[in-house]
């Protein structure tokens, strides 16, 4: 597919028949990416499927999905490059033994042959002939000087390596950053960024997503699901769920063969929505309380969201 | 919960400079840009630029695109979306093809030559360029004694304060204070190691990368350390009426902490919480005070602490707070809301944080005791509960960090 000739349209459409369901805001977002060549910066809610753009867009595109996962401590060896240490030590050594030239073997220990590439360089470097899509996941997790070193790459897209040189991109990848907000961003990271923030899903969106991903499931059960989470997010929970959980659910109670939701099931499968002790005992609270109306969502699901 | 302006700002935004608009989508966009400048959201030139750009590619006659492209390339927060919604139906709302924005250009005033020259000239900043005058050097002399003592003073019983009567030397005397408590508090090991002459490992790429131009033989150890880690801070400060003798040093406080360290998140509360970071970032003390007193709601109110931490929590804890955030409460702990909504809430701010520090400038006077429920419900989950009220206690303040972190 020539990303080119995509419009925003087709973007949502390809993406929809991946089973990745999304507003035409973000199908617009990723549009203006692919032709002004800028990255996006996804931000949301842990589990709105802000790491599923990437990786389904990746596959609407028919190219590669290159990933760099961020962490505190990150930096430009794990990121970009680094030497083979241990292969130039012993092609050093062979060559003591064999009593080569040294000055040869200089220059030849810092050839490509001895370059271990990392997520960045392989990206800049790929020589497919469609551009890679690059993925920088959880960005806010990498430390601020790791931001700016990313600034450099994603704004010339080359990378310069004393040994060997200037590597420059041949087609710049699509570059997708991802942040839960666990810290600001720098704004000079963020202005060079498409930014999109994703937000919880409504009910319809919900369960659509639901059907697509398990068209077995029984649209009530289904109905039900999406109710559940829509309501449950208004709530004060320590860690509200995202659409990673309604799946994983919706995916537990077929996989117990239910066909409807009761309070039982819902007990049992509770571990698949709230991740923390205390959750689980609020909900309790709640449901005594009369605050979250089960019945009322199980008899009713689409009613409940009025 | 950040302030937002009213919807009688926005439009007077609008109308002030409808005189820039022009013909063609460039100029509009340029007024656009300003506008939302305006009303506090970051917005620089070459964002613009980018829009424009961006317009090249969608068809602008569907309004839907024209939004989408315009706030992806504008707005680089969450926070700004809903402020951004409204004042783009506000500025936008009239631009059919065939009449254009005549309502607000009929409004306006004649286009002066300083407004042209700015929308004349797109490789300019976007940044009006107004002088501040301070008068901060007047009041030198005789603010100089009023802060060691708290005073009370008529005038703090207002809604909108008058901040900007600071002397320079206690705002001196403060941030130094200041800056040695917070780079006590704030600083950690990180994970990250540089290298360093006298480190207490020894680093192997390197000194192997060294060491190849000795043929590979080790002759040359290069060794690494941990690097020092700021941690972030929040810092909460109370607004509440029984609070108002200490709002002069609070103000202080707030902003001196703010910017002397990088990662400083300020909010202020009384019965609402309201983030105010983005008032106080700036170096000019004088305006930042004005613009703080201008925009906070119910200062002076009641207290309710349970809810505003509740706020806290919920809006913001989730991408503020992490393992190494160090909490600073400023309060004296009168709390009137809810004491089990409180301690749940503290105890939920406890869970995510590294430490909570809670400074009550009532804590000083001998007959205090933290009797008050409130008070007592955040006790267990206070790591330190200190006395703030004035320089020399935030000196002391200093020292015993200092040997607490030591």
């Amino acid at each position: 597919m020539n990303p080119r000739k995509l419009t925003i349209e087709k973007i949502q459409e390809a993406l929809r028949s991946r089973q990745y369901i999304c507003d035409k805001s973000l199908a617009t977002v990723v549009y203006l990416s692919i032709n002004l060549e800028k990255p996006v910066l996804l931000e949301g809610e842990a589990g709105v499927g802000k790491t599923e753009t990437a990786k389904v867009l990746a596959e609407v595109m028919q190219t590669g999905l290159i990933r760099l996962q961020c962490y505190e401590g990150l930096d430009a060896s794990t990121a970009l490059y680094e030497w083979n240490y241990p292969k130039q030590m012993l092609r050093i050594k062979l060559e003591e033994v064999g009593g080569g030239d040294r000055k040869t073997v200089e220059t030849e220990i810092f050839t490509e042959e001895y370059l271990v590439k990392r997520p960045l360089l392989e990206a800049i470097q790929c020589d497919d002939s469609t551009s890679p899509v690059l993925l920088i996941d959880e960005i806010d997790r990498a430390d601020m000087e790791f931001e700016a070193f990313l600034l450099e790459v994603l704004s010339d897209f080359q990378i310069t390596i004393p040994e060997i040189g200037t590597i420059r991109a041949k087609q710049r990848p699509y570059v997708f950053l991802t942040s839960n907000r666990t810290r600001e961003i720098h704004d000079a990271l963020k202005r060079r960024c498409l930014y999109h923030w994703i937000e919880y899903p409504t009910f319809e969106k919900e369960y659509e997503i639901v059907m697509t991903k398990y068209p077995q499931i029984r649209t009530l059960l289904a109905k039900q699901v999406c109710a559940f989470m829509q309501q449950v997010r208004q709530m004060n929970f320590f860690k509200r769920p995202g659409v990673a959980e309604t799946l994983d659910w919706a995916s537990a109670l077929i996989a117990l063969h239910r066909e409807e939701l009761d309070e039982k099931s819902m007990e049992d499968t509770m571990g698949c929505v709230f991740k923390y002790r205390e959750d689980l005992h609020h909900l309790e609270s709640e449901v005594a309380d009369k605050k979250l109306n089960l019945e009322r969502i199980f008899k009713d699901p689409m009613e409940s969201q009025t | 919960m950040t302030t937002q302006p009213s919807d009688q700002e926005i439009i007077s935004a609008v109308k002030r400079l409808s005189s820039v608009r022009g013909q063609g989508i460039l100029a509009n966009l340029l007024a656009f840009g300003r506008v939302l400048k305006d009303l506090g959201l970051r917005v620089g030139l070459s964002q613009v630029i980018d829009a424009s750009r961006s317009l090249e590619f969608v068809d602008v006659t569907r309004r839907e695109d024209f939004y989408s492209v315009l706030l992806s390339n504008l707005i680089h927060e969450k926070e700004g979306v809903s402020l951004f919604d409204r004042v783009f139906d506000c500025f936008w709302k009239d631009c059919t093809p065939d009449e254009g924005p005549m309502e607000i250009i009929e409004m306006s005033m004649p286009a002066s030559e300083e407004s042209h020259e700015e929308s004349d000239s797109p490789g300019g900043s976007l940044e009006e360029v107004v002088p501040q005058a301070t008068s901060q050097e007047e009041d030198l002399t005789q603010d100089g004694d009023l802060f060691f003592l708290p005073t009370y003073s008529p005038y703090e019983l207002l809604n909108e304060k008058n901040f900007s009567e600071m002397g320079i030397e206690e705002s001196r005397a403060i941030s130094r204070a200041i800056l040695l408590i917070a780079t006590k508090i704030a600083t950690q090991m990180s994970r990250r190691k540089k290298r360093a002459s006298k480190g207490d490992e020894i680093d192997p790429r390197w000194t192997m990368r060294k060491n190849i131009k000795f043929g590979g033989e080790i002759i040359e150890l290069v060794s690494r350390k941990r690097r020092i880690k700021k941690t972030r801070i929040v810092l909460l400060c109370d607004v509440s009426g029984s609070m108002d003798c200490y709002s002069r040093f609070l103000i202080q406080f707030m902003y001196g902490l703010q910017n002397e360290l990088r990662s400083v998140e300020t909010f202020v509360f009384s019965t609402s919480l309201t983030r105010i970071t983005h008032l106080i970032r700036t170096k000019d003390i004088g305006n930042a005070l004005e613009r703080v007193s201008s925009s906070v709601l119910g200062w002076s109110g009641g207290t309710n602490i349970g809810r505003s931490l509740h706020t806290f929590n919920r809006e913001f804890s989730p991408s503020l707070v992490t393992h190494r955030t160090v909490i600073v409460l400023f309060s004296d702990g009168w709390d009137r809301g809810d004491v089990a909504l409180m301690e749940r809430e503290m105890r939920n701010l406890k869970r995510r944080c590294h430490k909570i520090i809670w400074l009550n400038p009532l804590l000083d006077s001998e007959h205090y005791q933290p009797l008050c429920k409130g008070m007592q419900a955040a006790l267990p989950y206070l790591d330190f509960f200190l006395s703030v009220h004035n320089v020399h206690s935030l000196v002391a303040l200093g020292r015993t960090i200092q040997r607490i972190v030591a």
